[in-house]
């Protein structure tokens, strides 16, 4: 008798909060819009726009913990990654996971365009989408090109050289936009800010508004459906 | 109502086309809970498969970056590789070859304005792959060409064999598909152009794999690099002996330089002194170790000014070892012991006991180019016979020049003489004691020859 009167107790007190929350917030609202939608029948090639999402999410989360010891200076960049990766508690990690989570992240966003491709997703009424989405790819690309410089080690060092060098073989503007991406003619202290600044702060903020964009125009018109004959 | 747009398609298509997605939808799922299950699925796929890239792959880890070292072949990222190959085979086209831009700037441009364009060139309403077999074939033999093109990255691009298959697999080959399909199969059958870009695959594939089987990768010579404290220590360390310990000593104590070739008696500062400890910060000491310091005789170590000099993170591992066996503000941790110790009466062999001594103590000057009267102790040979007063040490000879040497004796050698070594400091009592052994024992070289030995004759008290 005792424990069905808790029982009472406590649906009442949930019911409560959750017409105050549902009241003030339209928590029904959400869930008829964002969740319980109608989606054509899918299969696991649908998962990689969800699954570059979660990469994104992850390298946000564990990036953001690289930063409380990462120092970007020439001077201190390669020792305070060697101190994550020796002297913090599962820094080792979470360093591992922002590495590869990069890699993979380039790998699935790739495979994510093509899957789009392949199945002509792009076509009427999703070439927004679409749009959005080169504009994703290219910055996940940039994203890995300005976090590769950041453990100032040999390797990014010398690969941020030809790939700064690339850029300024351009004809007429490639003087300007070598400088503008080194701070200067040669690879500096300047270059590691400057990449930090565009990998920490500049790119996230667009590509979390491009996702919010791409997000929006994904429920707005749905999933597409593998197209069969008909199509 | 019927109204065409500039482009797109007319509203009737468009109607056609929001119907059939109701239609499909009817038959559909519902995006809480059968696509959320997958996509939690997937990413819980994805994260485990981190965490274990992240713990038993890890991150390699790289020396520190060093400017001055030109020598270094520098690669981009593996997802630019592709691009990196592409532009050394372009490289090779006469006269285009030498338009540089063309390749680095025009063609990505080119391909990401593709990208841009695509829904609004192939506007029309078809989407099954029966009906996009150009599209689809183009796209297909541009992913073969760039996983094929990354795993021959590392290959050099030449006028050898392998540089001409690679050519040809990653540039000539998909150049002539591109105009096959795009113009000369035009208006074929779907089953031509499977066919063509079918071929065109898995030409690039056995090119490629041709190359990758004949092409023998040289030695890779990295770096060792040393991440905990304990390791840069000791790489520090083993650093310091070689190239330091000539003028500065083993301890970093030597104030009046000897027995090296144009700084004879040169007065220094003992590094180990709080004046330079105290004083010198970590990147003012790479400086000194980088720049010399060309007043007061020291050579410059950088790679700016020298050929053969040390990485900008060998310099800072002979730091990292001054400050922690010399700084009184650094706790020492723990470090093996020099050489394994020995018990009473174990005889100790070259390769266990007396390399890393000879390697701390002696190789700084004992090596070529160094004043040392030809005496090289490098490599067991040339410690017992090498020098201009060979032999120098032999087999149960106690009173030997290096014996007498080491014992902080005056050696006479063919009526001229040579002061105790090493020349700026005694040998600890320990090392002297594992020589005595090794020469009462007869040198072995290896421990396994030491092993074999009769236990000696104690010559030393344990």
């Amino acid at each position: 008798m005792h424990s069905i009167g808790m029982w009472q107790k406590l649906r009442t007190a949930y019911t409560t909060v959750y017409q105050w929350l549902d009241e003030r917030l339209g928590l029904g609202e959400m869930y008829t819009n964002l969740l319980d939608r109608p989606e054509p029948l899918g299969n696991w090639w649908n998962t990689l726009g969800s699954a570059s999402l979660f990469l994104f999410i992850l390298q946000a989360a564990t990036g953001i913990f690289l930063t409380v010891y990462y120092t970007p200076s020439p001077d201190h960049a390669y020792d305070s990654i060697n101190y994550i990766m020796t002297g913090v508690a599962f820094g080792w990690l979470v360093r591992g996971i922002h590495h590869w989570g990069a890699t993979l992240m380039v790998l699935v966003v790739f495979i994510h365009m093509l899957r789009v491709f392949v199945t002509a997703s792009y076509k009427y009424p999703r070439e927004l989408t679409w749009l959005v989405g080169v504009g994703l790819l290219l910055l996940t690309l940039g994203m890995g090109f300005t976090g590769y410089l950041l453990p100032w080690n040999q390797k990014a060092y010398w690969a941020t050289t030809v790939a700064t060098q690339i850029a300024g073989s351009m004809p007429f503007v490639g003087d300007f936009i070598l400088k503008a991406l080194r701070g200067g003619p040669d690879l500096s202290a300047l270059t590691l800010q400057r990449f930090f600044a565009a990998h920490i702060w500049i790119l996230p903020a667009v590509l979390i508004a491009l996702i919010g964009i791409h997000l929006y125009l994904i429920i707005k018109h749905g999933e597409s459906h593998f197209p069969t004959k008909e199509d | 109502m019927k109204s065409t747009h500039k482009f797109g398609m007319n509203n009737e298509t468009k109607e056609k086309i929001k119907k059939r997605y109701d239609q499909i939808l009817t038959r559909g799922e519902r995006f809480w809970p059968d696509s959320i299950f997958k996509d939690a699925v997937m990413a819980l796929a994805i994260f485990l498969v981190l965490v274990l890239l992240a713990s038993f792959v890890g991150v390699p880890v790289e020396p520190k970056a060093d400017p001055s070292d030109t020598s270094y072949i520098p690669r981009p990222e593996w997802y630019f590789l592709f691009l990196f190959k592409f532009l050394a085979l372009y490289g090779q086209i006469p006269l285009l070859g030498k338009i540089e831009w063309l390749a680095t700037v025009i063609i990505p441009t080119i391909a990401i304005l593709l990208l841009v364009v695509m829904p609004f060139i192939d506007h029309k309403s078809e989407r099954h792959y029966s009906k996009r077999v150009l599209p689809i074939s183009i796209m297909g033999i541009l992913v073969v060409s760039m996983v094929t093109l990354t795993l021959m990255s590392d290959v050099p691009t030449g006028p050898t064999l392998v540089g001409a298959l690679q050519t040809i697999g990653g540039l000539v080959i998909p150049s002539l598909a591109y105009i096959l399909l795009l113009f000369v199969f035009k208006n074929m059958s779907n089953k031509t152009m499977i066919w063509t870009a079918g071929i065109t695959a898995a030409l690039m594939i056995g090119f490629c794999g041709a190359v990758l089987a004949l092409y023998q990768a040289p030695p890779s010579t990295t770096e060792t690099v040393a991440t905990t404290v304990v390791e840069q220590i000791q790489a520090g360390q083993q650093l310091y002996s070689v190239n330091c310990v000539e003028c500065h000593g083993d301890d970093g104590k030597t104030t009046t330089i000897k027995g090296v070739k144009g700084l004879e008696g040169k007065q220094i500062f003992a590094i180990n002194s709080k004046d330079v400890l105290n004083t010198l910060d970590d990147p003012a000491l790479e400086g000194v170790i980088a720049y010399g310091r060309p007043d007061a005789g020291m050579n410059p170590f950088g790679k700016a000014y020298n050929a053969q000099g040390l990485s900008k993170s060998e310099m800072g591992y002979i730091v990292v070892f001054m400050r922690y066996m010399w700084d009184d503000r650094f706790e020492k941790p723990t470090l093996k012991p020099l050489y394994p110790p020995l018990a009473a009466g174990e005889i100790p062999s070259y390769e266990a006991q007396i390399k890393p001594i000879v390697d701390r103590y002696c190789v700084s000057c004992h090596r070529p180019q160094k004043v040392n009267r030809s005496y090289l102790m490098d490599t067991y040979d040339h410690i017992l016979k090498s020098g201009d007063d060979a032999p120098n040490v032999t087999a149960g000879d106690m009173n030997s020049i290096l014996m007498q040497l080491i014992q902080g004796q005056r050696a006479v050698v063919s009526g001229d003489g040579i002061d105790a070594m090493p020349p700026n400091g005694k040998l600890p009592a320990d090392v002297v004691d594992v020589f005595k052994r090794w020469v009462a024992a007869g040198m072995p070289n290896t421990a396994a020859d030491a092993k074999a030995l009769p236990t000696a004759v104690p010559t030393a008290k344990p």
